[in-house]
Order: structure tokens, then sequence, then C-alpha cells
């Protein structure tokens, strides 16, 4: 039975936000871990390691994230595990994040200069100390702009997981059109409710920029 | 024996020879003053002292520990190295406090209470008490390099090396420099400089080194080889630095 677009369906895309968010958690989380080794890896004084989270980033970053939702929702039935979206969603965008949170912030680590690395080491620094003590505390700085920028593209993306019938903003929004057959309303409320979300980001992103441009 | 053994080190980046079978002796409360134009390898020979460097052939031992083995433990021998760079090279977002009592409470589990005082006591030496909380952008050139001093000076060093340390500094901020290092020559620490300062040299130095192409071309107690050049080429190189 069609019904007309009302204050329920909005309390529904409203909640539906939650899943969406959770979603954004789950894959920076398991981005960030990742993302973090990755980061050191390339960093490292082993080429080996090196060139493993080269080819990591450049595998992942050379498919869609589409793709590699597919392949996990439909991978996990393979190995025999349970076909569950929120599972396969959440690996799939942890994997995707962890590329992209690594790339980021292995410039942000190289940033800062050589000789900050080599007076940490001559004074007896090892490598982990170095990077602890001296070079992550002034690489964050630099990157929590562009973390911040990639934080609203990981909130955007989670609209792909509807395809693997997660139900978060985008598929609450394609039931809620297949009940009211108003599509139009509900996407741009879709759309709007995604907007309030990143807008606040983006807004954060770009005065955390400028303070730092400012301080150098 | 020598704190500092060289022996027939060879040194190249791609083609281009930097240091070419060079062997040198650092005795223990000696000043090695080490001079040359630029390109000469006299900072490389300095920062392969204590393994900043890698070599691609000979040995250095340092205090009966060879630096240029896989096996060093760096770590260690860095603990009886100190060096000072021509950029200070401070770590910009720690205070100056937290400069000098880094590598004390990480690498040698000292508390942060001993780390400070041993922080304080550094920085008298070098005349920066009072710049115990700043943070380096709060300081001038000269300043700087002086908590770099201190800071090297924190982890009780055997041997000092000085890589053109005043080389960045306006020439009233240079003399404030070389009156620490004036200060430590005295104190008798064994100390490696490579540097422009002639006057300093001619009264400090024990032992000068004049590099060229690579090589040591020529060697001789400072207060000699820096007024009576024997070869052309330092000849000429003092010619220009003193006019």
């Amino acid at each position: 039975m069609i019904r007309e677009f009302g204050v329920i369906d909005l309390v529904y895309l409203v909640a539906a936000i939650r899943w969406t968010l959770l979603l954004t958690l789950a894959a920076f989380a398991g981005g960030s871990v990742v993302g973090l080794i990755i980061a050191i890896m390339r960093v490292s004084n082993f080429a080996i390691l090196r060139a493993v989270a080269v080819w990591y980033i450049q595998v992942i970053q050379g498919t869609p994230l589409l793709v590699i939702l597919f392949v996990f929702f439909f991978g996990v039935s393979i190995v025999g595990l349970p076909v569950l979206p929120w599972i396969a969603a959440s690996l799939s965008f942890s994997l995707y994040a962890s590329a992209f949170l690594g790339e980021i912030w292995r410039g942000a680590l190289q940033a800062i200069p050589r000789t900050q690395w080599e007076a940490g080491g001559s004074l007896g620094l090892g490598f982990v100390e170095q990077l602890r003590y001296v070079i992550i505390p002034q690489a964050v700085r630099i990157s929590i702009p562009p973390t911040v920028g990639f934080l609203v593209q990981l909130i955007k993306n989670t609209s792909l997981a509807a395809t693997i019938g997660f139900v978060e903003l985008t598929r609450e929004g394609q039931l809620t059109t297949a009940a009211t057959f108003q599509p139009f309303t509900v996407y741009v409320t879709v759309a709007f409710l995604y907007f309030l979300m990143c807008f606040p980001l983006t807004q954060w992103s770009r005065i955390l920029e400028r303070r730092f441009h400012v301080a150098g | 024996m020598s704190l500092v053994e060289i022996r027939n080190i060879t040194k190249r980046y791609g083609d281009v020879t930097v240091l070419d079978d060079v062997s040198v002796t650092i005795a223990a409360g000696e000043i090695i003053v080490i001079i040359g134009r630029s390109g000469s390898g006299k900072s490389t020979l300095l920062r392969c002292i204590n393994g900043l460097e890698p070599v691609q052939a000979g040995s250095i031992i340092v205090d009966g520990v060879r630096v240029n083995d896989p096996q060093t433990n760096l770590r260690k021998l860095r603990q009886q190295v100190g060096i000072v760079f021509q950029s200070f090279n401070l770590f910009p977002h720690l205070s100056v406090a937290r400069n000098i009592t880094l590598a004390p409470t990480v690498v040698k589990g000292m508390t942060e209470e001993q780390a400070r005082e041993i922080a304080r006591d550094v920085l008298r030496r070098v005349g920066l008490e009072e710049k115990l909380d700043a943070y380096p952008h709060q300081l001038s050139g000269g300043q700087q390099q002086r908590v770099a001093i201190a800071r090297s000076l924190a982890m009780q060093p055997k041997l000092m090396l000085f890589d053109e340390i005043t080389s960045a500094l306006d020439p009233e901020l240079t003399g404030e420099v070389l009156k620490v290092l004036e200060d430590m020559a005295r104190s008798g620490m064994t100390m490696a400089l490579v540097t422009h300062e002639m006057g300093f040299a001619r009264r400090f130095g024990s032992r000068a080194l004049f590099m060229h192409n690579g090589k040591i071309w020529e060697e001789g107690p400072a207060s000699e080889m820096l007024v009576r050049a024997r070869t052309s080429e330092l000849e000429t190189f003092l010619g220009a630095v003193l006019h």
C-alpha cells in the first residue's frame, strides 16, 4: 500500500543515521589501526616492508570501493562465514579507509625533515622512540586537516553499503521510496541529512587547516 | 688507546667518492679541527663517526666499538658520542627542558626529576638556565644552538662532534656559541669540529685536518698548520677564508 511521505518516514530516516555513523566509526577505527601500521611501514628502514605497504595501498586504491564491498559480501559465504551485510560492510570500509589513511599519514610522516630523525637518533633514540616522541607528535598536526577531509568522504561512501542490503541512511531512503513512491522528496531529505553530517566536519577541517597554516 | 680510530674508510654516493681511503685517530682530550671547502667530505667524515652515514669500505672504531658493523648497537654508541648540527635540529614541539630530558629519560631510564636536574645543570653551562621552560621558536639562533649543545651534553658523551655549528648564525650570535665551545675545550672535552672559525681553530685546536677531494690533504698541529701551509691547496683555502 502506498502512503504519503510523512513525519514517521522522516523519523525513520533520521534513525537510520546511527547506522551510517556506526559504519563510519567502525571503518575509521579499523582503518586507523591498519593505516598507521601501513604508514609506519612506508617510512621504515626495511625495503621489503616499504614495498609491501606500497602495494597494499596501490591495490586498494586501484579497486572500486563498490567492488571491494561485493568481494567481501560474496566472499564471506565462500569461506563458510554467515553472510551478514554488517560484517562485510565494516570489513570492506576498514580496508578502504586503511589504504587512504595510510597514504595520508605517510605523507605527514615524510613531511617531517630528515634532520629530526637524525637529531633523535644521535641522542640514542631507537626507531620506535623517534616515531613516538619526535616524529608522530609533529606529523599529527599536519595530518589532522586531510584526515578530517577523508572522514567526510567516508561518511558519504558508506551509502554504497545500501547495495548489499545494509540498512543505513541511503538504504532506508530506498525502502521509504518503495513505500511512498515519492523518490524526489525522499532523496532530497536523505541528501540534506548527509549534508548535516558532513558540513560541520568540512568546516572544522577548514578551520584546522587555516590554524596550522598560520602557525607554520 | 685512541677514542676514535678510523681506518681506510671510503664513502661513495653513486659514482661520486666523498671519502677516499681516509684514516684518522682521535685521542681522548684532543680537539680536532676539520677544515676544507664545501664538498671536500669534512661533514661526511664527522657524520660517519656516529654512524649517521654508512661507509662502503674501511672500519670506524669508537671507544672500542665498531660503528660500521651491522651488529653494532648504534643506540649504545650514540650515548657516548654527541653531535651538534648546523641547523640546530631542536624538537620544535617540545620545551627546552623536554628537548634536553627526552633522551636521558627515554634512553637512560632516568626519572623526570633527575633529568630535569641535569637539564638545569647543562643549561647553566651554556648560560641559558632561565630558558628552561621556553620553546625553541621563542629563542634566537644562537640560543637555540646553545640549547642543542646542552641537549647533547646531558647524555654525558665522551666525544662531541660539531658540524659547522656557527655557519647559520650572524657574527654576533656566533660569538656566544664560540664562548660555550671554549668553555668545553677548557674543561677537557674530546671534540671534533668542522668549522670555518679559524681564530677558534688556532687557539683551541690540538690538531687540524685539511680535507680536499675526499682525502686528508694535510694534517698537523692546528697552531702551526693554519699559519704555514705546506700544500698549495691549503694555502689557497686559508687565503680564501682569512681574507
